[in-house]
């Protein structure tokens, strides 16, 4: 069997797949401009001309990353349960509703969004353009499902035997909700929580709309250096966002496996 | 589903409450608003008008050029998918049937794009695929051509760049089914006397069919609606839907034009999940 040929594809593939994680890498270490190769000569020089404002666009991240996050588990491990165990009208109905802004482009929540949003302010005098909260919002309407989706993954492998088990043993309803229920769905719902947060920080279409002059992501930020003012230093940051999602993943790996993670894919 | 049903209750379906608030809010009420749009006059830049017109419907699909833009659309994710499945199937093969510590980390580098956010990959592209980058700077040093080949700022750029996003996606969907395919399946065809690519396209690749059908939904739907990615690699020089929606309402401030493409685009997606898997069922 061709197997040799099949190695040299699988290694070409990884080659590929490596590239430009490696590129940003060593452009970041480059004394020359950031996008010539190969590099004349190379420095840490970047690193420390890190502009200001990159440095805000990473806080804003983080904090706009954190509060999806937070929005979206508590909301969606509430709407798992409810969607599975509650006796819902229409319940299939239901959670194919909750999960369909999954099917819908990020752009489109974005637009959507934003001239919601100055309807708001037309009408009520209600801020949320240009704000952290703003793109919070935004960034649930696809956090949400990514955790409904998980949380209900996990609830399809949920012996209900051992919450009977702990009410037959005294355990109040509340207890045994905080300590049967919630640990037996912990690594479901970690896992959508991760997702939740990736999606947030890899998002630049909501963040570009919902944010402004005062509220610019990390992404969105490097996003528009492409076209306007490039330099190094960007390279520099980007280089610190692999080394920092590097240590995320080994993280999670440790913590929840990554394929529970990422496994099923989108959509 | 959980083979015994979970016993339910009416006091649960309150907590589902927050969730339906929020997503009705940041979502569908959003969406259908914006959707409204499409269906209105445009009085002026960024002005929305009164009463109700379907001619900006009429103008989208009477126009080649906003077609055009539909069909590059289209284009772009039937290449994008057709270049994916041709790389991932041999490495998600050889990751189902490998054995040992080294899998694990071969499927972590797989997956380790996916925690990198898009911006960052798509800017690993630039010294790579650029003017003066390491391709062009092969190719001069070699003397293959004399004058650098575009391959950012156009269609070629954003199709790399996206492979190269949505690769692990369908390395992933692939794996998983192909696990399953028992390597004794693929003996008993070999013992029985056929050849390993007729074992290969008689056995191991029908056997893959939910696999490639999974891998290439969530491939095509996400590409066709994929903006970032576009947008930083076609360098304002390529529309797609996306970025047309984007230049609709950003630039232009047509917003009941921008509002009629998202529209279709979303109309798009939904039609092309429909039928691929009717499809599905029908085989």
């Amino acid at each position: 069997m061709g197997s040799a040929a099949l190695r040299i594809i699988v290694v070409l593939v990884f080659v590929f797949l490596l590239a430009p994680l490696c590129a940003v890498v060593l452009a970041s270490f480059s004394t020359g401009a950031p996008l010539a190769f190969p590099p004349p000569g190379l420095t840490v020089a970047w690193y420390g001309a890190i502009a200001p404002d990159m440095a805000s666009a990473l806080w804003t991240s983080l904090m706009v990353g954190a509060g999806a996050t937070l929005l979206s588990t508590v909301m969606g491990t509430l709407a798992a349960l409810a969607l599975q165990r509650g006796r819902l009208p229409g319940r299939r109905v239901l959670a194919a509703l909750c999960l369909s802004p999954l099917m819908v482009p990020t752009l489109v929540i974005g637009v959507a969004g934003f001239q919601f949003a100055l309807l708001l302010w037309d009408m009520f005098g209600i801020t949320l353009a240009d704000t952290k909260l703003g793109i919070i919002l935004g960034h649930a309407a696809f956090g949400i499902p990514f955790v409904i989706r998980s949380a209900t993954a996990a609830q399809a492998e949920y012996d209900m035997s051992l919450e009977e088990a702990a009410r037959n043993l005294g355990a109040s309803p509340v207890q045994t909700f905080l300590r049967v229920t919630l640990p037996m769905l912990a690594p479901g719902i970690a896992a959508g929580a991760i997702f939740a947060f990736l999606a947030s920080f890899d998002d630049v279409p909501v963040a570009l709309f919902m944010g402004g002059a005062d509220t610019v992501t990390l992404p969105v930020r490097i996003f528009t250096s492409i076209e306007f003012s490039f330099d190094a230093s960007v390279m520099a940051v980007s280089a610190l966002v692999i080394l920092g999602s590097m240590i995320l993943m080994l993280v999670v790996d440790r913590l929840v496996g990554l394929d529970r993670v990422l496994g099923p894919g989108r959509a | 589903m959980s083979s015994e049903p979970l016993p339910l209750a009416r006091g649960w379906g309150w907590f589902a409450l927050p969730a339906f608030a929020v997503l009705a809010a940041v979502f569908f009420i959003p969406v259908g608003y914006l959707a409204s749009f499409s269906l209105r006059p445009r009085t002026g830049p960024g002005m929305v008008g009164d009463g109700f017109t379907a001619a900006n419907y009429v103008r989208f699909l009477s126009d080649p050029f906003y077609l055009g833009v539909l069909f590059d659309t289209v284009m772009i994710g039937a290449a994008v998918v057709g270049i994916c499945l041709l790389l991932a199937y041999p490495t998600a093969y050889v990751l189902a049937r490998m054995r040992g510590p080294g899998r694990g980390f071969l499927i972590f580098l797989v997956l380790s794009p996916l925690f990198i956010t898009t911006v960052v990959r798509n800017l690993g592209w630039f010294p790579i695929l650029g003017d003066s980058g390491l391709v062009n700077w092969l190719l001069m040093s070699t003397g293959l051509t004399g004058a650098p080949v575009k391959l950012t700022n156009n269609t070629a750029g954003i199709i790399i760049a996206m492979v190269h996003t949505f690769l692990p996606f369908m390395i992933l969907a692939l794996v998983t089914v192909i696990q399953k395919i028992g390597v004794d399946l693929e003996e008993a065809s070999q013992n029985l006397g056929a050849s390993p690519w007729t074992t290969f396209l008689r056995v191991t690749l029908p056997l893959s069919r939910p696999g490639l059908l999974a891998g290439y939904l969530v491939v095509f739907t996400s590409v066709i609606s994929a903006f970032t990615t576009p947008a930083m690699m076609g360098g304002k020089r390529v529309l797609v839907m996306s970025t047309f929606v984007e230049q609709q309402i950003r630039s232009v401030l047509n917003y009941p034009f921008g509002a009629t493409a998202a529209v279709i685009l979303m109309l798009a997606g939904f039609l092309l999940t429909a039928a691929s898997l009717r499809q599905a069922e029908l085989r």
